[in-house]
């Protein structure tokens, strides 16, 4: 069962009451476009298709470091249909692409001879048709000079991540000195891979200057700013589209190669060109989830009472482009503790680009943390429910302010009752199922919260329709059902009154789909917006003689069906008549936020914060583990739409099972090649390994912007292979300090992988 | 201009009609379920210039036979009976648990309402060497030219039957269920037909890695004949593996006891997800015959199954993984422990 707290309506500092009894925002409405998705009427950029395009296909590095002395492609050129091979030779000069937040893109592909990792681009291959294309690249055959590749960890030097600074508060080694108890341990993660289940590619048609790309992305604006750049053409005639997207998890939020080969390839070529990642693609091209490899120092008092943590982390990163990091970032701002040490670091070897997956970063931190507290309590002999309890902070410990809001301590209570925790027996191997074992574990969970720059436009109709229009995408989340909410509480109508087109540069600029930013952003820029076009609609009123409303301030407006009227009267001015007697068609106004602190310094921005319960069971004799059930509570401050959240937070407790038990990017150790690229030999969760998740969501609408919103994307997968790893110890004594555990680990003679 | 990989297809007529396609022509291929074949022609790993389809031919059917020879009944099954057709029959999934069990844990219901049972004899190993064109050391592809798996990754790969020129696993679970059971593979060929008991279907990839098994060009595997002992009523197959469906084995084991007056009568055991080909374990049968339940060592018949394992880093774990499969299983059929987890 599922419980949710009620949401009150959407807070309007500047404005009235809501024309309906009860707000929309808040319902369990279900997905505007899931009809359009089973009908096959959605318009996924994949689909889309024009005369005369041309198929691409990769032909990609077999080597991880060294350079390309040939590329002999006449076979491939004397097959029917096959009209150009590209290489570094004739593939156009790019600039660099643009900084963004937390990065760079890729350097430009082919535009030299040098190779950085084995899946490189080295050539792209046009025909008429995909199965020419395909087996074209087939017959390319390439020349290369190997040089050693710097591949394991240990090859290369650690680097600091530029955006992401170490910090440092109080004396940890002190702290560290004269403690009652303490743990260290180093912790690894493997490399993940987010495998969307829509394959990613892109469409460009070129006409003169000009430049529209139908691209699997989650950021839209992002893309058409790497292209203008790259290509040196103007922002105004780059058109991005991706009005839907078939996953991401973080994949789709850089510009990378594959776009810039379709669009490079239709400049050269004069013919618009598509370019479609295969699934072992999807392994190479669009970043993953890199491999961290952690120490962790902790300590506290007798009570439990942290004293010191140090959190350090090397991330594995690619040569040519540094990895986003953010792993013991978190840690800061974690647990009430006067002596905490992080830092990052990144190497430089020669692998993959990788990117954010689901929870990046936060989730390989939380979980080494989360396994040392663990650790921690059982030293103490200090149930680990409580030893967080007493942990728990309402002020951000990084900078002292207070909390925008924090029910953490709900959630782990709340968590514990629904579990059933109480009824634990804290010993090792001491709870059982016939010849099985079981193993309870608790995790806590939290994610930064953020708002991004982001525009919204809001139109009004003479019929008393409106509409709303944002260059982000949905990426099957939602994002269409809960904008058609809230705008539909701000105007005074129903959803289904209010027209929502997103994922096209033409519309508004906006922030990404991801880092659980994109609900709160847009529903901010929406609702000044809406504040805006009341100002707007105060504007003509004033000076316009027939109206009823004239004089009127903007905050003694109210929006609602039909029209505007004021504040506590009945009486309507219809927007038809409006719109007439000042000559428009339709009024708009754009409401724009930038994430700036709005607080005046007054408190920190709250993300979300969450507790997992697992219980495991184990057959020791042949290493079978299988996660029983799972309890999620999330403090997700105002929750838009109860349905849509909660598959939010399944979704991540499956990826949180896949990372603690399945994902495992193997790597070849000689050549960098992925070994395991197909979704037979990469493991992702099936049903019959998801059990009976309860998800309850608790917490006030957070304090920080007027739409009371955090994310939610994020914070449902992190905590969970951490509570599933404490479930094993639990289970069966034995402490893993690595992710994901593997049957052979849990066999009675544990194994080292070796080479995996 | 040269198209693009071109083939023929054709749709056979008959049985001799097939076998004179393909036996007649060196870059000829049957094609059935299609499952295996047309993944390794789409991934570059063949190229047949002739597809042979044999879907149509009067191959499919399951039948119960006195087998004049033995005594036991025998199951007839046509080489195109899918498996989820032999999964649901009720001779085997009464008589036969290992059978059924076997095939139920392959693949997925997509996969087995498609895939056949000749066709799945015959399916090539799942390492991902072979299976990538551009991986140039693979004695079993390109003979002679070294193994990569060795070198490299090779957690789902073979211990038995294995050396250091070739480490592919023969994936088939239905394949390790069949060699317990002793079943026969019906083959016409050009020179007619014949019959070849499934233990000697197969070759080890340390005897010969580029040589898969004992069936020539042009040879058509037309049925399979499956002895139903009684003892096979008490059997199982237990597929050890990291997630709970939908992927191939790490270990697994079919086992089937005769057990009386707390005795071992029979015992037939064969290994899978370990070795080269489905992997009888004759040593740990003999250990097992007339022991006594109450105090049978299974694990020392276990070890002597895996004594000649071949292992490798990303292997090191699996002879104790499938000794502990083994003794799992063995506990569930002589009644002296609880179900395994499911």
């Amino acid at each position: 069962m599922t419980t949710y707290v009620t949401a009150p309506a959407v807070d309007r500092p500047t404005a009235t009451e809501p024309a309906t009894a009860t707000p929309w925002v808040g319902r369990d409405l279900t997905r505007v476009d899931g009809p359009h998705k089973i009908a096959g009427r959605a318009p996924y950029s994949s689909d889309a298709d024009v005369p005369g395009m041309l198929h691409a296909a990769l032909v990609t590095s077999t080597i991880a470091h060294g350079r390309v002395t040939d590329v002999r492609a006449a076979e491939a050129l004397a097959l029917a249909g096959v009209v150009d091979v590209l290489t570094w030779r004739n593939f156009p000069r790019l600039a660099p692409g643009p900084e963004v937040p937390l990065g760079w893109p890729p350097p430009p592909p082919l535009q030299d001879d040098g190779i950085g990792f084995h899946g490189q681009p080295v050539a792209v291959v046009l025909a008429e048709t995909l199965e020419q294309a395909h087996e074209a690249a087939r017959r390319v055959e390439v020349d290369y000079e190997e040089q050693p590749a710097r591949l394991a960890l240990d090859d290369a030097e650690p680097e600091p991540i530029p955006w992401v600074p170490d910090s440092s508060r109080g004396d940890t080694g002190a702290a560290w000195r004269s403690a009652a108890a303490r743990v260290e341990l180093e912790y690894r993660t493997a490399e993940n891979v987010n495998n969307p289940l829509g394959l990613m590619g892109a469409l460009a048609v070129w006409d003169g200057d000009r430049v529209d790309v139908h691209d699997s992305t989650q950021w839209p604006t992002l893309v058409r700013r790497g292209i203008a750049t790259m290509f040196g053409v103007p922002l105004a005639g780059v058109r991005v589209r991706s009005p839907f997207l078939g996953g991401g998890f973080g994949a789709g939020l850089i510009t990378w190669d594959y776009k810039v080969l379709a669009v490079g390839a239709a400049r050269v070529t004069g013919r618009p060109v598509k370019l479609m990642l295969t699934r072992p693609q999807m392994f190479t091209q669009v970043g993953h989830r890199p491999e961290t490899r952690q120490t962790l120092r902790v300590s506290a008092a007798a009570d439990g009472t942290l004293t010191s943590v140090e959190h350090r982390a090397l991330v594995a990163g690619a040569v040519e482009r540094l990895p986003l990091g953010l792993v013991t970032a978190a840690t800061a701002h974690g647990y009430a503790c006067p002596n905490v040490t992080t830092s990052d670091r990144a190497l430089r070897l020669h692998r993959r680009y990788s990117s954010a997956m689901r929870g990046p970063g936060e989730h390989e931190g939380n979980a080494a943390l989360e396994v040392a507290l663990d650790e921690l309590a059982e030293q103490l002999a200090i149930d680990p429910v409580e030893l967080r309890l007493r942990n728990l902070s309402t002020v951000d410990p990084a900078s002292g302010l207070p909390w925008s809001s924090t029910a953490l301590a709900e959630c782990l209570r709340l968590g514990a009752e629904r579990f059933g925790w109480g009824d634990r027996d804290p010993r090792p191997r001491s709870m059982r199922d016939g010849d099985l074992l079981v193993g309870w574990g608790v995790a806590a969970a939290a994610y930064g919260g953020y708002e991004l720059p982001t525009s919204v436009r809001v139109t009004v109709y003479p019929d008393g329709s409106a509409a709303v229009r944002n260059a982000a995408t949905d990426i099957g989340t939602g994002t269409y059902t809960i904008v058609g909410q809230i705008a539909a509480d701000l105007l005074g109508l129903a959803p289904d009154q209010v027209d929502v087109d997103m994922g096209d540069t033409e519309m508004p600029p906006s922030a990404q789909s991801g880092g659980s930013a994109l609900a709160g952003s847009v529903a901010h820029a929406l609702h000044r917006a809406v504040d805006r076009l009341r100002d707007t609609v105060a504007e003509l009123v004033a000076t316009d003689a027939d109206s009823a409303l004239g004089g009127a301030a903007a905050d003694e407006l109210e929006l609602v069906a039909g029209g505007v009227r004021m504040v506590g009267s009945t009486d309507i001015e219809r927007w038809s008549d409006l719109l007439a007697r000042s000559g428009l068609e339709s009024l708009s106004s754009e409401g724009t936020v930038d994430g700036s602190d709005t607080s005046g310094g007054t408190m920190a921005r709250a993300g979300a914060f969450g507790a997992r319960f697992v219980e495991v069971v184990i057959d020791p004799v042949i290493g079978r583990l299988r996660v029983r059930r799972v309890v999620s509570v999330n403090d997700c401050g105002r929750v838009l739409n109860p349905l849509l959240a909660r598959s939010q937070i399944l979704g991540g407790t499956v990826g949180g099972i896949g990372a603690a038990l399945f994902e495992d990017v193997t790597v070849d150790p000689d050549t960098g090649r992925v070994a395991n690229g197909t979704l037979a030999d990469y493991l992702v969760p099936t049903h019959a390994d998801v059990p009976d998740i309860d998800v309850t969501f608790v917490g006030d609408p957070d304090r920080f912007t007027p739409t009371g919103v955090k994310g939610v994307g994020e914070v449902g997968l992190i905590g969970v292979a951490p509570a599933i790893a404490n479930a094993v110890h639990h289970a069966t004594g034995r402490r893993i300090r690595h992710l994901p555990i593997h049957l052979e680990d849990l066999l009675s003679t544990p194994r080292d992988r070796g080479a995996t | 201009m040269p198209e693009v990989r071109p083939f023929v297809y054709h749709r056979a007529t008959s049985v001799d009609d097939a076998i004179a396609a393909v036996g007649g022509d060196a870059r000829a291929a049957y094609l059935a379920g299609g499952t295996t074949q047309l993944d390794l022609m789409k991934d570059g790993v063949l190229a047949p210039e002739l597809l042979v389809d044999i879907t149509r031919l009067p191959l499919r059917g399951i039948d119960v036979l006195d087998d004049v020879d033995d005594g036991d009944e025998v199951l007839h099954v046509g080489a195109l009976t899918t498996m989820e057709q032999l999964a649901r029959h009720p001779v085997v999934s009464d008589r036969l648990p290992l059978l059924a069990q076997s095939l139920l844990s392959g693949a997925s219901t997509q996969l087995r309402n498609m895939a056949t049972i000749g066709g799945n004899l015959l399916q090539r190993t799942r390492c991902r060497y072979y299976r990538d064109p551009t991986i140039g050391a693979c004695n079993r592809r390109l003979p002679g030219t070294g193994c990569a798996a060795v070198q490299q990754t090779a957690r789902m790969h073979a211990v038995l039957g294995a050396g250091p020129r070739c480490i592919a696993v023969h994936a088939s679970d239905l394949a390790v269920a069949l060699v317990a059971l002793d079943a026969v593979v019906e083959i016409t060929g050009p020179d007619g037909a014949r019959r070849v008991p499934l233990r000697d279907f197969y070759v080890p990839a340390d005897v010969d890695p580029a040589r898969e098994h004992a069936i020539g060009h042009g040879d058509l595997v037309t049925a399979i004949r499956i002895p139903i002992p009684a003892f096979a009523r008490n059997s199982g197959y237990l597929k050890v593996r990291d997630r709970a469906s939908y992927e191939f084995a790490a270990v697994s084991v079919a086992a089937a006891f005769d057990v009386e007056h707390g005795r071992v009568g029979e015992a037939r055991i064969a290994f899978g997800g370990i070795g080269s080909v489905p992997w009888r374990a004759v040593e740990a049968e003999e250990l097992l015959r007339g022991a006594s339940v109450s105090d049978t060592d299974v694990g020392a018949a276990g070890r002597a199954a895996l004594a000649g394992a071949f292992t490798v880093p990303g292997t090191a774990f699996k002879p104790e993984l499938a000794i502990g499969a083994l003794v799992r299983l063995a506990g569930v059929l002589t009644g002296t422990r609880g179900a395994v987890l499911v």
